[in-house]
């Protein structure tokens, strides 16, 4: 690894919605995800903060922490990164923790457990302004001189205190002092025991203590001598019934109310605020319910109706560039590689971009405001009744956005069984590269007149329930079926409600259109190319639709064509399945590809209505275009969801698993469609 | 009714109980204590149901009822 020797390293901790990653952001400029929701860093994140006088510092954004006891897989990132032992991050010089000033007591039982680990600590005061609001009397000196590290008002969401803290990190930071809070005595008795045996192998370790509490709780790092000592007294206590890791949280805890009391900080009594008036109705039992139903519908009536200007003005541009190539360019290949293979591939997508982001706006707001907690909360009972708890919820509703974060966030999930289950059901969750295909099937099966705006969302919320629905069903069969024990209990915290920072939700939706773009700009421009060669060459007729069935992909097509057909599919509709493997939304630009219409969605959804099977019988009847959107409701077509799934499980047997039951479904539940679809006499 | 007999979900909403026992797995005793739940502690009961929300050590905790009934609690007045 190439470091710089001389630049400090400094690790971000915090427990869950103390202000942390936006504290991160406000330091480094960095972009990253930051939410109103325990548990929304899910990765460790660098960037580079400088100090008052230049000096360039790395700061490590830690996921957030209730204890220094890993239990889940983001807890245990952030223990690896504390300890030294994370691949490509050195053992930081030095702690930043980052704490609610509206609820010391629960945030300085961390800190109690960073001071012990032999780095030294700064404590950002954070959220200064709400503390205040609810009649907390925070007291920074006193703190600072009981706790013996600095203390550092800030407002990290108003940018404030950060002159004084990139003042504080510039100066040398001293290592805390020796352990305040009492052991018990019990307890005192091994770890001054195992302590000793520690340092007569190790002498230079500064913190004995920290690591003989460590070897009790079950480590295997230290010399042999102490852990022998750490194995008996475990198996002493054991038999006294002696529960010394409640002790410890006891003899913490105790400590923090004393020092609280002695530094005259004051207030953190329960009133009534507004957040209790919204949760009386949005955590209601049944009118909770119709709120998140109104939310919903919001969202995708939004898509279909504000996206639609800024849509039209993208094909427009579309529509433009292609009939400027044509006005400036000779017929020939390069002219149709530009305005058949480049504009039709990339504007057939880009084109989404307007409604990608309305979602992103929308899972944004309800992140930042602290509504996504309160939504696990409510479908918690569902989730336990197929096997899971309600914290699999929010992986679940980040997969509506993508699956890939929303698989990275089950690190916040503990029990492996629950993980596991979560990751293998989220790519059901109609994630955004769907919207591209639902959206064009659904114009190609319903004609514009006809429908309502409102009728296409909640066609496209049928969809989702579909997918989401299934997801459910599957979870009950994998979670209790075939892995088999119990959900575990829902424990999560519910954070007060704050109007939502919309600098943080435009930073997200100008990360994803960043990543949206790129996509465009590169996966699916070099595939859009590749397929219009290959729907182009080689050249048999002068008529496209003779050459397009004589070309290499026409004849993928027309091969696989005998497999797809009970689902009521055609060869060209085969080549857009094969191209969308790697994909989801390419099946989009290749429709456009194929059909050759340039980059417009009426286009290709007219062209589409216009398809006919060689007897003359339309191809893109309603049942057809439901079975299609059925089949892309189910199929795993995506291989960036199977790289991070391979990531995430640690191999590539469950996302094989993932990738055959999905397609298995896909492909039964489409022919399903078409069967049910013709018994009820619809063609 | 004796001390031990008194679970969380058995407590009305905006009653302030204190944690007399914890009778729950290992790792989820720990994560409630590490979230505020030690014996002893003040916990205000919010919200009631199927699954319910409580104040302790300064937030909003909510809890599967599977879980609350097995935190034990006692009135603050030391009635139980």
């Amino acid at each position: 690894m190439n470091q710089d020797p001389t630049k400090r390293w400094v690790a971000v901790i915090g427990n869950p919605n103390a202000g942390k990653s936006t504290l991160f952001n406000a330091l480094t400029g960095l972009r990253q995800r930051v939410g109103n929701y325990p548990g929304v860093t899910v990765e460790k994140r660098t960037g580079t903060a400088y100090t008052l006088h230049g000096e360039a510092i790395e700061l490590i954004d830690l996921p957030g922490l209730y204890s220094l006891s890993p239990r889940s897989p983001d807890e245990k990132i952030a223990w690896q990164v504390l300890r030294g032992e994370s691949p490509g991050v050195p053992r930081p010089n030095a702690v930043l923790c980052v704490v609610d000033a509206s609820n010391l007591e629960r945030n300085l039982f961390l800190v109690t457990q960073v001071m012990e680990l032999g780095l030294p600590v700064l404590v950002a005061l954070n959220m200064v302004d709400m503390a205040e609001a609810k009649g907390v009397r925070l007291r920074p000196e006193e703190l600072s001189q009981k706790l013996g590290v600095p203390f550092i008002p800030t407002q990290a969401h108003r940018g404030k205190g950060l002159v004084e803290l990139r003042a504080a990190l510039g100066q040398s930071l001293t290592h805390p002092g020796p352990r305040q809070w009492t052991m018990p005595p019990p307890l005192a008795a091994a770890v001054g025991q195992i302590a000793a045996a520690w340092r007569e192998s190790l002498p230079a370790e500064a913190q004995a203590e920290g690591k003989a509490l460590e070897l009790l709780a079950g480590s295997n790092r230290g010399p042999e001598g102490a852990k022998k000592l750490a194995l008996a007294w475990r198996e002493r206590f054991g038999k006294e019934a002696y529960d010394w890791s409640a002790a410890v949280i006891h003899a913490r805890y105790e400590y923090v109310r004393n020092l609280l009391g002695e530094a005259g900080v004051l207030g953190n009594k329960r009133v009534a605020s507004w957040t209790d008036w919204i949760d009386a109705a949005v955590l209601h039992p049944v009118a909770g319910w119709g709120v998140l139903a109104v939310m919903m519908l919001s969202l995708f009536v939004s898509i279909f109706s504000i996206a639609s200007y800024p849509m039209d003005w993208i094909d427009a541009g579309f529509t433009w560039a292609g009939q400027a190539i044509e006005n400036r360019m000779p017929a020939g290949v390069l002219r149709d590689l530009l305005v058949n293979g480049v504009l039709a591939g990339v504007g057939g997508v880009v084109i989404f971009l307007p409604q990608i982001l309305i979602l992103f706006f929308f899972l944004g707001l309800l992140e930042d405001s602290g509504y996504l907690a309160r939504a696990a909360f409510l479908l918690d009972r569902v989730m336990h009744r197929v096997g899971l708890s309600g914290k699999s919820f929010i992986p679940l509703l980040s997969s509506y956005a993508c699956a890939i974060p929303g698989i990275m966030a089950t690190r916040t999930v503990e029990d492996p069984k629950d993980r596991l289950t979560t990751i293998l059901i989220a790519p059901l969750m109609s994630c955004s590269a769907r919207i591209p295909v639902y959206t064009t099937l659904i114009a190609a099966a319903v004609p514009v007149a006809l429908v309502p705006v409102w009728g296409k969302a909640l066609g496209m919320l049928g969809l989702y329930a579909l997918g989401t629905g299934t997801a459910f069903l599957l979870a009950w069969l994998f979670r209790k079926k075939m892995l088999g024990g119990g959900s575990p209990p829902l424990i999560l915290e519910l954070p007060p409600y704050r109007r939502p920072a919309l600098r943080t939700v435009a930073l997200k939706m100008w990360e994803r259109a960043v990543i949206f773009l790129r996509r465009a700009g590169t996966v699916i421009l070099a595939l859009s190319i590749l397929l219009w060669f290959l729907s182009s060459f080689p050249v048999r007729s002068d008529d496209p639709t003779e050459t397009l069935a004589g070309s290499y992909a026409g004849q993928l097509g027309l091969w696989i064509e005998p497999m797809i057909r009970p689902l009521g599919f055609d060869w060209r509709i085969g080549i857009g399945l094969v191209a969308s493997l790697a994909a989801r939304e390419v099946f989009v630009s290749t429709m456009s590809i194929v059909y050759h219409v340039g980059g417009e969605q009426e286009g290709l959804v007219a062209a589409m209505q216009s398809a006919t099977w060689p007897d003359g019988a339309m191809i893109y009847t309603p049942v057809t275009c439901l079975s299609l959107l059925v089949f892309y409701v189910y199929a795993l077509q995506c291989l960036s969801t199977v790289a991070v799934a391979k990531r995430e499980t640690g191999g590539w047997g469950w996302p094989a698993f993932m990738m055959l039951y999905m397609t298995g479904l896909a492909y039964g539940a489409a022919w399903m469609v078409q069967i049910v679809g013709r018994a009820l006499g619809f063609s | 009714m004796d001390i031990s007999s008194l679970n969380l979900t058995q407590v009305g909403p905006g009653m302030e109980v204190r944690v007399s026992r914890l009778e729950c797995a290992p790792n989820t005793c720990q994560r409630l204590r590490e979230m505020g739940f030690c014996e002893n502690a003040l916990v205000t009961k919010i919200r009631g149901g199927a699954d319910l929300v409580c104040w302790v050590c300064g937030t909003r905790v909510a809890l599967s009822a599977r879980l609350a009934k097995q935190i034990l609690v006692e009135h603050v007045d030391g009635r139980s």
